[in-house]
Order: C-alpha cells, then sequence, then structure tokens
C-alpha cells in the first residue's frame, strides 16, 4: 500500500529517512522523561548530562556500557529475525530465561561450550511450538508466545526452588558455576565478557545471511508479503518455523552468554525484561544489524548509566522503564503520513 | 474450608472479571488490548491515593476509573489515529507505567515499592460482598445484553467484524474503537482500584502481578463472549485460590499459575485448527 512510492526516492533520502525514523522516538522519550524529572523537582538536563557522562565517559565507563548492551543485542537480534520474516514474536523473553537456566544447569556439570549449547537449544525449545503452530495452523504468535513467557516464568521459578537449587542457599538460585566454565572477562576489571564477541558475531552473520543468502532473501519476502512469497514457490511455513527456531536459538544463547559471562547461576529475576527491551531495539534499528547494534549501544548506556546514576543523584532508576517504553510506542507510531 | 475457599475465589474474581469485561469489548471492537495490566496499576495506585486523600472508598474507585479510561484512551488513539501496532503499544504503556509507578513511589514517595497511604477507606462490604463486585455481576448480563441488542452493540460488533465495511457504511469505526478502548482502560482502572480498596489494603508495585494478562487469558478462552468469560475468570480465581491454599502442602504454586496461560494456547490453537478444517472442506 505504502511501499509502491518509495522506488522514485533517491537511496540517500532513504537511508535519512530511517535515521529520522529512528532518532525521532529517542528524542520524544528524552521530552517524556524530561517532563517527569521536571515535574518531580530534577533537573533533566543536568541528569542527562551525567546519563552520558556515565555511559561513555572512560574506558571503564564504556566497558560498563559494552556490558549492559551484551544481553539486547541478543534479544534485539532474536527479535529482529522473526521481525524480519513477518513473524511477531514476543517471547524473546522466555528463550533468554530457560536459555539461562538451562546454560547455568548444563556448565555445572560438563563446562562452558556444553553450556553454551545447551543454552541455545533451550531457546529454539521455547520458539517451536509457536512457531510451527503459526506455520501450521496459522495461530497468533503474538498471543501464544506473549504467553510462552509467563509458562517459562512459571517453569523456571518452580525448577530453581525445587530440582536446581542450591544446597543452602535461601533464595531461588543455581549453585555457582566454576570459574574454569565462565566466559572470560575480556578487560578483566570492568566486567565485559566474552559474550559481547559471541553477540556481534551473530550481527555480523545476520547482517551477511539476511542479504546475501537465499534463504535470508526468502526471509524478506516472506516479511513483505507472504502471500506473493507463496505464490513465487517459497514456501512460507518453513521460512517461519526456521525464523522462529532461529530466534529462539539466539535468544537463549543470550541466556546462557548472562549465566556463563555475568550472573555466574541462574536466579528467579534472572532478566530485567530483556526480552522486551529486545523489542524495542529492533523496533528502533527497524530490524537491520547496524540498527540493532547501535540501539543496543543505546540502551545498555542507559541502564548502566542509570545504574550508577541512581549512586550519584536521587532519580530512581525507573525512569529507564519510562524512557524504553516511550521508545517502543513511538517507534511504532506513525507521525507523518506515509505516501 | 469449601466456603473459605469460594469467599477467596470470588473476592480474586472481581477484578479479573472487570478487567476481561473491558478487554472484551475492545476485542469485540476488534483490537486485543494488551494494555489491561498497565491499567489496573494505575487503576490501583489512583485509588489507593485519592481514597486516602478523600478518606471515601467511592471517589477512590471513581478516581482509578477515571484514570484507567484517560490510559486508555491515550493507548488507543495511538493505535487507531497514529497505525501503532496494538501489541507493541499495549506492551510499551505497559512498561513506561510501571517504570513511572516504581519512580514516583521511590522519587515522590520515597518508599521502596510498598506504599501505605493513611486514612486509605476500603471498600464497605454487605454480607461478605463488596460494591466492585456487584457491579461485576450485573456488567456481565449489561454487556452481553447490549452487545446483542443495542446499536452501540451492533455498531461495536460491525467495527470488529468488518473495519473497512462498517467505515463505507458510514460508521465512525476509528472513534467506536477509542470509546472501546477507554473503556476497557476505565474497567481495568476499576478492578485495579479492587486490588488496593476490596483486597489488600495498600499498594505495592507487583500487586497486579499478572492479573491484567490473565483477563486477557480470559477473554480468549472465552472467546469473547461475556458469560463464557466471565466463567472463565471464575475457573482462575479458583485456580488461584486453591494454589495459595495449598502452596503449604508442597503442591507447586509456580505450575498452577501457568495454566491460564497453557489454556490461551490450547484455545488458540483449537479455534486456529477448527477455522482451517473449516476453510479446507469449504475449498473442497
Amino acid at each position: 500500500m505504502s511501499v509502491s512510492a518509495g522506488s522514485n526516492r533517491t537511496k540517500y533520502s532513504r537511508a535519512l529517512t530511517s535515521a529520522v525514523r529512528a532518532v525521532v522516538p529517542f528524542v520524544i522519550a528524552l521530552v517524556i522523561g524530561g517532563t517527569v524529572l521536571l515535574a518531580t523537582g530534577h533537573n533533566p538536563v543536568e541528569f542527562y548530562q551525567l546519563l552520558v557522562r556515565e555511559a561513555f565517559g572512560g574506558t571503564d565507563r564504556i566497558a560498563a556500557t559494552l556490558s549492559a548492551a551484551t544481553p539486547l543485542l541478543f534479544t534485539g537480534l532474536a527479535t529482529a529475525i522473526a521481525f524480519r520474516a513477518g513473524v511477531f514474536n514476543v517471547g524473546v523473553e522466555g528463550g533468554f530465561v530457560f536459555g539461562g537456566l538451562i546454560a547455568a544447569t548444563v556448565a555445572l556439570h560438563a563446562g562452558l561450550l556444553a553450556g553454551m549449547v545447551a543454552g541455545a537449544l533451550a531457546g529454539v525449545l521455547v520458539s517451536a511450538l509457536p512457531g510451527w503452530l503459526k506455520a501450521r495452523w496459522n495461530v497468533d504468535e503474538v498471543v501464544t508466545t506473549l504467553m510462552f513467557n509467563f509458562v517459562v516464568s512459571g517453569v523456571t521459578g518452580w525448577l530453581v526452588t525445587t530440582f536446581l537449587q542450591a544446597k543452602g542457599v535461601a533464595n531461588s538460585a543455581t549453585t555457582l558455576i566454576p570459574q574454569g566454565s565462565w566466559l572470560p572477562d575480556l578487560l578483566p576489571p570492568y566486567g565485559l565478557t566474552a559474550g559481547v564477541l559471541v553477540a556481534l558475531a551473530l550481527v555480523l552473520l545476520y547482517a551477511l545471511w539476511i542479504k546475501h543468502s537465499v534463504l535470508g532473501y526468502e526471509l524478506r519476502q516472506t516479511g513483505l508479503n507472504p502471500r506473493f512469497s507463496a505464490a513465487q514457490g517459497i514456501r512460507v511455513g518453513r521460512v517461519i518455523i526456521v525464523s522462529m527456531l532461529v530466534s529462539g536459538a539466539i535468544a537463549g544463547l543470550g541466556g546462557a552468554a548472562h549465566a556463563l559471562g555475568v550472573v555466574h547461576r541462574f536466579v528467579d529475576g534472572f532478566s530485567p525484561g530483556y526480552g522486551f527491551t529486545g523489542i524495542a531495539v529492533a523496533l528502533l534499528g527497524r530490524n537491520s544489524a547496524v540498527g540493532v547494534t547501535l540501539g543496543a549501544v543505546l540502551f545498555g548506556a542507559l541502564a548502566s548509566a542509570g545504574t550508577t546514576a541512581q549512586l550519584f543523584s536521587d532519580i530512581p532508576l525507573d525512569i529507564v522503564d519510562v524512557l524504553s517504553g516511550t521508545v517502543m510506542i513511538f517507534a511504532v507510531v506513525r507521525l507523518w503520513r506515509q505516501r | 474450608m469449601i466456603t473459605g475457599l469460594l469467599t477467596s475465589a470470588l473476592l480474586l474474581w472481581t477484578p479479573l472479571a472487570l478487567a476481561a469485561m473491558g478487554g472484551l469489548l475492545h476485542r469485540v471492537g476488534g483490537v486485543v488490548n494488551i494494555g489491561l495490566e498497565g491499567q489496573m496499576l494505575v487503576g490501583a495506585l489512583i485509588g489507593a491515593l485519592v481514597s486516602g486523600a478523600t478518606g471515601n472508598w467511592a471517589l477512590g474507585v471513581l478516581a482509578a476509573a477515571a484514570a484507567g479510561g484517560a490510559v486508555g484512551l491515550l493507548m488507543s488513539l495511538c493505535v487507531t489515529r497514529l497505525g501503532a501496532n496494538e501489541i507493541i503499544a499495549g506492551l510499551g504503556f505497559t512498561i513506561v507505567l510501571s517504570g513511572l509507578i516504581g519512580y514516583l513511589l521511590r522519587s515522590v514517595f520515597d518508599v521502596s515499592g510498598t506504599l501505605r497511604v493513611p486514612g486509605l477507606d476500603p471498600l464497605p462490604r454487605v454480607l461478605g460482598l463488596d460494591p466492585l463486585f456487584l457491579l461485576a455481576v450485573v456488567l456481565v448480563p449489561v454487556v452481553a445484553w447490549s452487545l446483542r441488542n443495542t446499536a452501540a452493540g451492533l455498531r461495536l460488533r460491525a467495527t470488529g467484524d468488518g473495519f473497512d465495511a462498517a467505515t463505507a457504511l458510514g460508521i465512525p469505526a476509528n472513534g467506536i474503537r477509542d470509546i472501546a478502548g477507554t473503556v476497557a482502560g476505565t474497567l481495568a482502572g476499576i478492578a485495579g482500584s479492587h486490588l488496593v480498596l476490596g483486597q489488600v489494603g495498600l499498594f505495592n508495585e507487583d500487586m497486579v502481578a499478572g492479573r491484567g494478562f490473565i483477563a486477557l487469558a480470559a477473554f480468549y478462552f472465552g472467546r469473547a463472549r461475556p458469560l463464557p468469560t466471565a466463567l472463565a475468570c471464575l475457573l482462575f480465581a479458583v485456580f488461584d485460590a486453591t494454589q495459595a491454599r495449598l502452596q503449604t502442602s508442597g503442591v507447586p504454586a509456580q505450575l498452577i499459575q501457568t495454566l491460564p496461560y497453557l489454556v490461551v494456547i490450547a484455545v488458540l490453537t483449537a479455534t486456529a485448527v477448527r477455522d482451517a478444517r473449516g476453510e479446507s472442506r469449504r475449498a473442497g
């Protein structure tokens, strides 16, 4: 409907449009966040300056930002791959959490590599059923994947208080993974792990795969117009399932990297909504590899700076949720008529 | 034992049924409302604050309704006028609202998570029942009747069944969706106020605890029909009351809590399979 008029546009102006589209939601979020800060007697300009300083001012802060961006690279990429195929997967949170639990458990007994693989497989497990239901019976994947998040949260919560709970620990957590099975730190004091390299490698693979492979082409076509793709001879059902399985694997791998690199165990409440922020990342980055990377770094910066800013000012970290939720809403809003 | 279970199930039923009726109306109008959770949370906070400030539960409930309705309208405008995807808008609003409320609790009220409101006026009780329970009970047949027999109900159904056709017939479909979204928010706001004023007596930022999503599950389970939806709410309320009681006897509460969500997946699958079979029969 609105795509046809794009043909006479130059490549340059299209790039500009997508840049504007990514910046506008963020600016609106800053304005709304600023209003909230003003209304509660804080100086938004000062706070935003503090955020920028805490996010990028120095090696240690940049390392903290990248470390906070790592889980979002995984969840943002996982969301983007499914979105690209036209599948609205909002179940990345579940894959991330389940991947984290399984990876933490397997790594405890079988080491780092087995833990990572098991985490990815656990993510696949979470996304397989909604993917198959969508492809085979056209069951609305938005609701099934959303519901699976709650199912996963219940099941992991149960497992971590029963069979998998560490002995002699009061809270719901698995046994601490021995140091030999941790993902190595890149910059030892700053908590930036090899997980970020894995994530960036995946983003690079995604960029190549989506542009230069047959399946990537089929994925994009299916996302643009499934009926036309089917008429072209693309097996749409297969493409949908593949995109969901890959999405789940990346989500699970993200959980594994978080468990083996950062937390070194699984605890109840393992993810403060990484999967949902991942949706905002994918939307803001318009599902492109570069966009997802920038989006993840941006939200990572917000999260890491928000945490330390909380120490220096009495501004609660919750303001970050206000910002990321606002970005999410305005990334899907059409503020001007598309022609 | 059974009476106790029934009483607490009915208490838990009220907010579910109120929110689910709102979500149902919105669904009949053609929008899946994922924002009920956030709207309930707003209703709970506003209900607590106003009830405490005025010492009057009715004003608290009215304020909660107004606040929920305002949020519902805002969310609906994003969907109808600005072309936002309803799922993303709903999730986004829920994230913004829970963040905003957490922020306000810490920044303005200086508490972490739990707010005790002095002078809070709880809902009155007649024979163990509260006015919002009665509201919910009355609402179910009223909604069922109105959808079937009033012009407003017909227009709402027309909007949901065929948005373009309704627009072509001169029905202001977007406006109708906005009204449905506002009503959904209003009812969710009232549902939230019931959690504070009818059940707990204080506000906690985690108090809605997925009830908005359970309400969503209920109207999916009830296939957007009022009586089955209300019964689904009752089923989920009984689950909830049972798991609270069974917790001490070692039955895993976390697993019971996943049942409503599994039920939705099963219902959606069954519906889709039936639809697909029907289609192939028609085609063959």
